[in-house]
C-alpha cells in the first residue's frame, strides 16, 4: 500500500514536531560522550600527548585508526546516493538523505581527529596555505597536505550534496510551521518556491553534483590509504592501499547506512518507507563488498607471503601468527565469515539479519584498520628498535566520543530535517516512479530519458 | 504580488490549465512570464516542466573546474619555485604530487560553480516572500496567474475551472 | 666548494661502551627518559647502540651498531612533512626545523631507521642536570620532533669561525660530540666533499656499507664492516 502525499508529508515531519521521552536521553547520553572526550582532549593539552600509548617506534595507533575509520565511514552516501542516483534505482530514494547526512558528519569527525592527535594542535592551521611573512607553508609533496585539500573539498561537496536536496523540504517545513521554528526555517529554505524552473535547476545541480562527488570520494581514501603507501615501511608500501581503501571505505560505509537505517526506522516508526526490500538490496551490496575485501586482503597477504622479504614477514606474522592473531581472525571472523552466510541466504536477509551483519562488519573494519597502522610501525627493519603499543583510557575516551559525536549529530539531524526527503519520496508517487519515460519513435515500446531533462 | 490560481491534482491538469493560460495571454492582456506554477516535487516528462530544463550548468561546471585546476597548479608550482625547499630528493614541482592538489582543486571549482550557478538560476535566496498554498503539500499542482489584470479575473477563473481545477483561489500577499 | 657532512662508522672499532650515546645527551639537552617511560618504549637516544646477539651458549657472539640519523641524500622523511619541518639543507644534512613542526609525527613513521624522536611530554631534568644545558642547543617542548643534527651548532660555529678569519674550514677542526667522545675512534666525522678529509678516506673503503641500503635513501652514514671473526676456541 503507498501512501499518499499527505501522509508522506506527516510521517515524515511528526519527528521535527513531537519526541519521546527516549530520544531526549539517547542526545544526553552522546552529548555526555562526546563531553568526556572533551574533558579528555583538555587533559591531553594540558599534560602532552605522552598521556597517550604512543611510544617510539609506534608513533600513530588509535588516534589514526579513528580517522581512516571514519573516513571510511564517510563513503556510505557518495556511494548511495550519487552512484544509485547516476544510475536511476529508485529504491535509493528513502536512503538518500539518512546516507548523505552519516557522510557529512563522519567526515566532519574524520576531519577533527588529524586536529586533535597532532603534536601542536593549537598550529593545525599551518596547513592552510595562506599567505605570512613567517614563510610558513605547506609541502604539497606531503600526503598530509593531499588528505587536508581532498578532506575540505570532500567536506564542503558532501555538505553541499546534502543540503541542496534539502531545500525543498525545508520550504515544506517552513510551510507546516508557525513562530520561530517558521522563520528559521525560511531562512534554511532560503525563499523555495518549487516552480518548474526551480526544479529543473535543481535537479540538474544534483545530477552534476553526483558525477562530481564520486571521484571526489574515492580520491579522499586514496589519498588517506597514501598516508600509509607513501612511506618505505613494510606492508604499508603497497599499491595495492588505494584500491583497497576505497573497496574498505565502502564496505564499511553500507554497514554503517544499515545501522543507521535500522535505527532510525525503529525509533522514528518509519517502517513504511525503509522497508524490507532497502534492507535487502543493501544487503547484497555489502555481501558484495564483503566478497571484495576478501579479496584484496588476500591478494594483499598472498604477495607478502609469496614474496618472503624479511621485514615484511615480520610484519606478516606478527598478524597472522604472532601478537595481534586474535585480532586478525577476529577481523576475518567479523567481516567475511559471519556477514556472507547472513546476507547470501535469502532467509537471513532480513533487516534483524542484515543489522546484525553490520554491526560485526562496522566493528571488523575498525579492527582492520588497526591492524593496518600498529604491527607495521613496531616492526619495520631494525628489529632492535622494535616495539609495541597499548592504548591508555584517554584514546579509549576519545574514540567513545567521536562515537558520541556521531549519535548526537545525527539525533540532532533528525530533529530538525526530515531524514527521508519528502519531496522524493513523493516523486516516488508519479507513474513510472519519476523516471522520465517517453514512446519510442515507433510507438512501440518505453524509453527511459537519461539524466534530467 | 498577489495571484489567482487553481489546484490541480495531477500534472496533466496542470498542464492542461498551463495550456488554457498560454492562450489567452494577448486576449486578457497579461504576459506569458506572470504565469505560475508550483508544485511540490518536480514533474518529469510533462511539457511545463521540461520546457524549463536548461543545459547552462554544465558549461558553467566545467568552467568553475578549469579554473579550480589553474587556481591549484599555479598554488603549487609558483610556491613551490619561490621557495625552493629540497626534500627527499624529489624535484621542486613534482608533477605527481602536484597533480593530486589540482585534482582536488578541480572538483572543488566545479562543485562550488554548480552551487552558485543553481542559486543564480533558481533565484535563490529569495525572501521577498513566496506564493504558495498548503494543499502543495499533499500533492497538487498550483497554476495560476501573479497580478492578474482586474478585469481578466473573471475569464481566468473560468479557465482555471475548466481545466479541472478542485479549486480556484486567490492568494492576497506573496 | 658547499661543504657536504658526512661519518664513518667503524664496526670493527666499536666497544658498545655507549660514552657517544651520553656525550650526544649531554651537548644536545636530551632529558632521560625515567624508568617509567623509558618502559613504555619512549627512551629517546640520538645515537644508539643497537646489540645482537647471534649464536647461544656457550659461543654467543654481540654485534655492536651505533645507529644515528643517516641524513640521508634521498630522505623518506622530507617529502611527508606537511610543514617543510623536515628539509634538506644546501650542506647535505637532513634538518628538523623545530619550529616549524607541528608533531603529525609522519616523518618518524617514514625513517626506516627509526632514528626520530618525539617529546610525548615537556621536557624534564632531575636536579643538577638541568644546570649542565648546552646554550647552543634549543630546549624542545611538547609536540616536536627532533633527531640527530651532526651537532649542527659545532658546524655553524666552526664555519661562521672560519669565515670571520676569512680561511677555509680544516679537516679535524671541530666534529661532532658523538666522534668526539669515541674511545676507540670508531665514529669520524667531516666533509665528504674534502677528498683529503678523512672521512672521505675512510667512506672509499672496501669495507664499506650502507645501513639498509637497497631502500635508496643514500645514506651519508657509512658503515665498515668488521672482520671475520676469530674462533677463540680452535685458534
Amino acid at each position: 500500500m503507498q501512501p499518499t502525499a499527505e501522509q508522506i508529508e506527516q510521517d515524515l515531519l511528526r519527528p521535527l514536531f513531537h519526541s519521546s521521552g527516549k530520544y531526549w536521553v539517547a542526545v544526553a547520553l552522546a552529548a555526555t560522550l562526546l563531553l568526556a572526550g572533551v574533558a579528555a582532549f583538555g587533559y591531553q593539552l594540558y599534560a602532552g600527548i605522552g598521556v597517550w600509548g604512543l611510544n617510539s617506534p609506534v608513533f600513530w595507533g588509535f588516534d589514526i585508526t579513528n580517522f581512516v575509520f571514519w573516513i571510511g565511514i564517510s563513503h556510505a552516501g557518495t556511494l548511495i546516493s550519487a552512484i544509485l542516483r547516476l544510475t536511476n534505482a529508485t529504491w535509493r530514494r528513502p536512503v538518500t538523505r539518512c546516507a548523505e547526512a552519516i557522510t557529512v558528519f563522519s567526515v566532519l569527525i574524520g576531519a577533527i581527529i588529524p586536529l586533535c592527535h597532532i603534536g601542536r594542535p593549537w598550529l593545525g592551521f599551518w596547513m592552510i596555505p595562506y599567505p605570512n611573512e613567517r614563510h610558513i607553508w605547506p609541502n604539497f609533496r606531503s600526503p598530509l597536505a593531499w588528505d587536508f585539500f581532498a578532506i575540505s573539498t570532500y567536506l564542503t561537496g558532501s555538505t553541499t550534496f546534502l543540503y541542496l536536496p534539502t531545500i525543498p523540504d525545508f520550504a515544506t517545513v517552513r510551510d507546516a510551521s508557525t513562530g520561530l521554528r517558521r522563520k528559521i526555517y525560511r531562512i534554511l529554505a532560503l525563499g523555495w518556491q518549487g516552480t518548474p524552473r526551480q526544479w529543473q535547476r535543481l535537479e540538474t545541480a544534483m545530477f552534476i553534483m553526483a558525477v562530481v562527488i564520486v571521484p571526489v570520494a574515492v580520491s579522499v581514501h586514496t589519498i588517506v590509504s597514501w598516508d600509509f603507501a607513501m612511506t618505505p615501511v613494510p606492508m604499508w608500501h603497497s599499491s595495492i592501499f588505494g584500491p583497497y581503501f576505497v573497496a574498505g571505505a565502502i564496505f564499511s560505509g553500507i554497514a554503517a547506512l544499515i545501522l543507521a537505517m535500522a535505527l532510525l526506522r525503529k525509533f522514528l516508526h518509519l517502517e513504511e518507507y525503509l522497508r524490507p526490500i532497502h534492507f535487502q538490496n543493501l544487503g547484497k551490496l555489502l555481501l558484495t563488498m564483503s566478497l571484495l575485501w576478501f579479496y584484496f586482503t588476500f591478494a594483499e597477504r598472498l604477495t607478502a607471503w609469496y614474496g618472503n622479504s624479511p621485514p615484511e614477514m615480520a610484519v606478516f606474522w606478527e598478524s597472522i601468527r604472532k601478537q595481534f592473531a586474535p585480532l586478525f581472525w577476529t577481523m576475518v571472523v567479523c567481516n567475511f565469515i559471519i556477514p556472507v552466510p547472513i546476507l547470501a541466504i535469502k532467509r537471513f536477509r532480513t533487516i534483524t539479519g542484515t543489522a546484525i551483519a553490520s554491526c560485526t562488519v562496522v566493528v571488523g573494519m575498525w579492527l582492520e584498520r588497526f591492524l593496518i597502522v600498529v604491527p607495521a610501525l613496531g616492526h619495520k627493519f631494525l628489529p632492535y628498535s622494535w616495539g609495541t603499543y597499548r592504548p591508555t583510557w584517554v584514546e579509549v575516551t576519545l574514540m567513545a566520543s567521536s562515537f558520541g559525536m556521531m549519535a548526537l549529530l545525527y539525533l540532532l539531524f533528525s530533529k530538525f530535517v526530515p531524514m527521508i526527503s519528502i519531496w522524493e519520496m513523493k516523486v516516488g508517487l508519479q507513474p513510472h516512479g519519476g523516471v522520465p519515460v517517453v514512446a519510442s519513435a515507433d510507438g512501440k515500446h518505453e524509453v527511459v530519458l537519461e539524466g534530467p531533462q | 504580488m498577489k495571484a489567482l490560481y487553481g489546484l490541480y491534482p495531477d500534472a496533466a491538469g496542470a498542464q492542461r490549465a498551463v495550456n488554457s493560460l498560454r492562450a489567452a495571454t494577448s486576449e486578457l492582456k497579461f504576459d506569458p512570464k506572470q504565469i505560475l506554477i508550483v508544485s511540490g516535487e518536480p514533474h518529469e516528462g510533462y511539457e511545463f516542466t521540461d520546457s524549463q530544463h536548461s543545459s547552462i550548468p554544465y558549461p558553467w561546471a566545467v568552467l568553475g573546474a578549469v579554473v579550480g585546476g589553474t587556481t591549484g597548479y599555479l598554488l603549487t608550482t609558483l610556491s613551490q619555485k619561490s621557495y625552493p625547499l629540497v626534500t627527499g630528493g624529489m624535484s621542486l614541482t613534482p608533477a605527481w604530487t602536484n597533480g593530486i592538489i589540482v585534482y582536488e582543486m578541480v572538483m572543488l571549482g566545479a562543485i562550488l560553480t554548480t552551487l552558485v550557478v543553481l542559486l543564480v538560476g533558481a533565484g535563490l535566496p529569495n525572501f521577498k516572500g513566496v506564493i504558495t498554498d498548503p494543499d502543495i503539500g499533499k500533492g497538487k499542482i498550483l497554476v495560476g496567474v501573479v497580478d492578474p489584470p482586474v478585469n481578466s479575473q473573471q475569464e481566468l477563473e473560468r479557465r482555471l475551472l475548466l481545466a479541472g481545477a478542485s479549486q480556484v483561489k486567490q492568494s492576497a500577499e506573496g | 666548494m658547499a661543504h657536504k657532512w658526512g661519518m664513518v662508522v667503524d664496526l670493527d672499532r666499536c666497544t658498545g661502551c655507549e660514552a657517544c650515546v651520553v656525550a650526544c645527551h649531554a651537548e644536545n639537552n636530551i632529558p632521560t627518559a625515567g624508568e617509567d617511560q623509558a618502559a613504555r618504549g619512549r627512551a629517546k637516544h640520538w645515537i644508539r647502540v643497537e646489540r645482537y646477539w647471534e649464536g647461544d651458549f656457550p659461543n654467543p657472539r654481540i654485534r655492536f651498531q651505533p645507529v644515528l640519523c643517516q641524513q640521508c641524500d634521498e630522505a623518506p622523511c622530507e617529502p611527508v612533512c606537511p610543514t617543510y619541518a623536515s628539509y634538506h639543507s644546501p650542506e647535505g644534512l637532513n634538518s628538523q626545523i623545530y619550529n616549524r613542526c607541528i608533531g603529525t609525527r609522519f616523518c618518524a613513521n617514514a625513517c626506516p631507521y627509526n632514528v626520530r624522536f618525539f617529546n610525548y611530554y615537556n621536557p624534564t631534568w632531575d636536579m643538577p642536570l638541568q644546570l649542565q644545558l648546552n646554550p647552543d642547543v634549543s630546549v624542545r617542548s611538547v609536540g616536536i620532533m627532533e633527531k640527530c643534527t651532526f651537532c649542527v651548532q659545532r658546524i655553524k660555529s666552526a664555519e661562521i669561525q672560519a669565515e670571520a678569519e676569512k680561511r677555509e674550514l680544516k679537516d679535524g677542526e671541530f666534529t661532532t660530540a658523538c666522534a668526539q667522545s669515541c674511545a676507540s675512534r670508531a665514529l669520524v666525522f667531516g666533509d665528504l666533499n674534502d677528498p683529503n678529509s678523512e672521512v672521505s678516506r675512510l667512506s672509499s673503503s672496501n669495507r664499506g656499507t650502507k645501513l639498509l641500503g637497497e631502500l635508496g635513501t643514500k645514506p651519508n652514514v657509512t658503515y665498515l664492516e668488521r672482520g671475520t671473526w676469530e674462533d677463540a676456541t680452535h685458534g
